[in-house]
């Protein structure tokens, strides 16, 4: 009966630190079902602006002693800024379907923007402290991180921001009418253009941002925008390509799918579950969770 | 003005234009199989330029049988890895553990291919494309979580090597990389005749109908799953195969080189960048990829930079998508009016 109880607690310990570490995974992924959903492209890249997001949380401890979570907002702006140039180089040319050449060039610019970041950076592991850093709180018999609960809560607010961008104001409005039938949007006057290249930007920003906060309890090296690209691709596709909460709701699926397998099996199979699960997703239920319909 | 050109026209028809066209193709393939086939004869030919050739003709024969899905059937398969891991892996686990010689364990890691492959493709392939890509990826990154953990099995994040039993030709092992110049040569040429086989069979006309229009081939009667699941096999078990020959070649394999997406990317990249769905283009593609990879590495290793040709191969890989989106064969082919296939 002991082993039981212990299993159980242990599973408890794994779902609520797989809600903080999903919360995160979330936020990470939006921002590539938002350029999924409104321009139909799938951006292999995605992971290292996350990973350019992260260094910038790295520089602001390491060199200038900031708090890298104040620094949201600037990595915001220059996630966003490497992302514009990005869509203006490369994905202007693809905007309207997935197709192998767009799946192509898009691994092209992660190949380039990962060794431009190694070449920068260096190949070395980094990490950023803040003043969350190393801490826990104790909650009965569990222990949970300061750092990642404060990411939590992050990630929830950005992700009711984006709904409430794109829900609530006139130019969310446009993106959605953009998303829903380009000519149709042209037609009442909306420059689908710049929605392209402003929608394409708040994704890549929000990915940016995400990684700051990720950086505050996970070490940043170049191959982790790399790394990172399954968990994202998986979260997306679980929770729906082209619904954000959707997406944030699938990174929460995946984070407790992970921590669990990981506290109760093996930590070094710990995605193995979830490539699993990503193929049982494409075959019986490609939209996800919540999804839209597309073609 | 209107004479001469009659006229021309009428030379062409007397010349037996046949005869000529055959002699030609003879030398497009001569020329090119002597120089490789004659290579360690020639002064100044060390090992080290055999190697790059070997590798090069290793390449290429991992682009012919991506180009085989992707190329003509248009499938997006961007974790092509898999296959070549599989084909990796159990040449070298049989040899290891069961002394079976890898002429042996070859046709093991093709028919493992084929299921997964029949598996996978079974699973993904009645879905848009998108879906299908991305599991391909999900299933490279599965195998190399899983063939790290099973140490006992694959080596783990090591790698595994295969005993070395020095020239046998039993083993199919050599201490020189000249026996592999012939040997992948061969396996090229195989690939480029059956590439041309598919091209020209109603399978190939069939597969290259769903890749531009899957509606209008469904409605001509084409059996569009079916095709689909039958290029991605035959993609995979000649990936597989190319995989036995890289593992004689190199000796060893670990996951990342196996499974990983880096890996997937270089198998892909001569058949991009010679022309895609074209026969001749990953020949072409193969030789200049690892033509520029050593030069880079070369120029890297001078200046002390890690990591310089996947910077190159990124650059490649968007020159190619945005400005020849058909290849070199196909900038060749607008120059000359399309007799290139």
């Amino acid at each position: 009966m002991a082993g039981l109880e212990a299993t159980l607690l242990l599973a408890l310990q794994a779902v609520f630190s797989g809600i903080l570490v999903g919360s995160v995974y979330g936020v990470l992924s939006i921002g590539l079902s938002l350029a999924f959903g409104v321009m139909r492209i799938v951006n292999f890249a995605h992971g290292e602006l996350v990973m350019y997001g992260m260094f910038a949380g790295v520089i602001a401890s390491t060199a200038f002693g900031i708090e890298p979570l104040l620094i949201l907002p600037l990595s915001f702006l220059l996630t966003a800024l490497v992302g514009m140039a990005q869509y203006q180089i490369v994905f202007r040319h693809f905007v309207g379907h997935a197709t192998l050449n767009q799946l192509l060039a898009a691994i092209g610019c992660a190949l380039v923007l990962q060794m431009v970041a190694q070449l920068i950076f260096g190949p070395d592991a980094r990490t950023a402290t803040s003043m969350f850093s190393g801490q826990y709180v104790v909650i009965g018999s569990f222990f949970l991180s300061k750092a990642q609960i404060v990411a939590f809560v992050i990630a929830v607010l950005a992700t009711l921001a984006v709904e409430v961008l794109l829900r609530g104001t006139a130019w969310g409005k446009s993106v959605r009418a953009v998303a829903d039938d380009l000519e149709a949007a042209e037609v009442v006057g909306i420059n689908s253009a710049t929605i392209n290249v402003l929608a394409f930007a708040l994704a890549c920003g929000l990915a940016g941002m995400a990684g700051t906060v990720l950086v505050t309890y996970f070490p940043t090296s170049p191959s982790t925008g790399f790394m990172l690209m399954p968990i994202i691709i998986i979260a997306t596709t679980i929770g729906g390509l082209g619904s954000i909460s959707g997406t944030f709701l699938g990174g929460i699926f995946c984070g407790v799918i992970q921590q669990l397998t990981a506290m109760l099996w093996n930590p070094a199979l710990q995605d193995v579950f979830l490539y699993i699960l990503l193929m049982l997703f494409i075959a019986y239920r490609p939209t996800g969770f919540f999804g839209v319909r597309s073609e | 003005m209107d004479a001469p050109a009659l006229d021309t026209d009428a030379s062409k028809l007397a010349a037996p234009p046949r005869t000529n066209a055959q002699v030609r193709t003879l030398l497009t393939f001569a020329i090119p199989i002597a120089i490789v086939a004659v290579l360690p004869l020639l002064p100044f030919i060390n090992n080290y330029v055999i190697a790059a050739t070997v590798r090069a003709l290793i390449f290429i024969t991992l682009g012919q049988a991506w180009n085989v899905v992707a190329g003509i059937g248009g499938l997006l398969s961007l974790g092509h890895g898999v296959f070549l891991g599989i084909g990796c892996y159990t040449t070298g686990i049989l040899f290891n553990r069961y002394g079976i010689p890898p002429w042996i364990g070859v046709w093991g890691g093709a028919l493992l291919s084929l299921l997964f492959a029949l598996v996978m493709g079974t699973m993904t392939l009645r879905m848009r494309g998108i879906f299908f890509a991305l599991a391909t990826v999900a299933m490279s990154l599965a195998l190399v979580q899983l063939s790290r953990h099973y140490v006992d099995l694959t080596g783990g994040a090591d790698g595994l090597a295969l005993r070395f039993f020095g020239d046998s030709l039993w083993a199919l092992q050599s201490r020189t990389p000249t026996p592999f110049l012939y040997g992948a040569l061969a396996v090229v040429i195989l690939y480029y005749a059956l590439t041309r086989l598919i091209l020209r069979s109603r399978f190939g006309l069939e597969m290259m109908a769903v890749r531009d229009d899957e509606v209008a081939a469904a409605a001509a009667g084409v059996a569009v799953f079916r095709t689909k699941l039958l290029g991605f096999v035959v993609s995979a078990i000649m990936t597989s195969m190319a995989g036995g020959l890289y593992m004689q070649y190199y000796m060893a394999i670990d996951p990342e080189a196996a499974f990983g997406l880096s890996q997937a990317i270089q198998l892909q990249l001569p058949a991009l960048l010679g022309g895609i769905g074209t026969a001749w283009g990953p020949i072409i593609g193969g030789a200049i990829m690892v033509f520029l990879s050593e030069v880079t590495n070369w120029g890297a290793a001078k200046v002390a930079i890690e990591g310089v040709d996947i910077l190159v191969y990124g650059i490649m890989l968007l020159v190619v998508v945005l400005r020849a989106p058909k290849g070199i064969v196909g900038l060749l082919s607008r120059q000359f009016s399309g007799r290139t296939r």
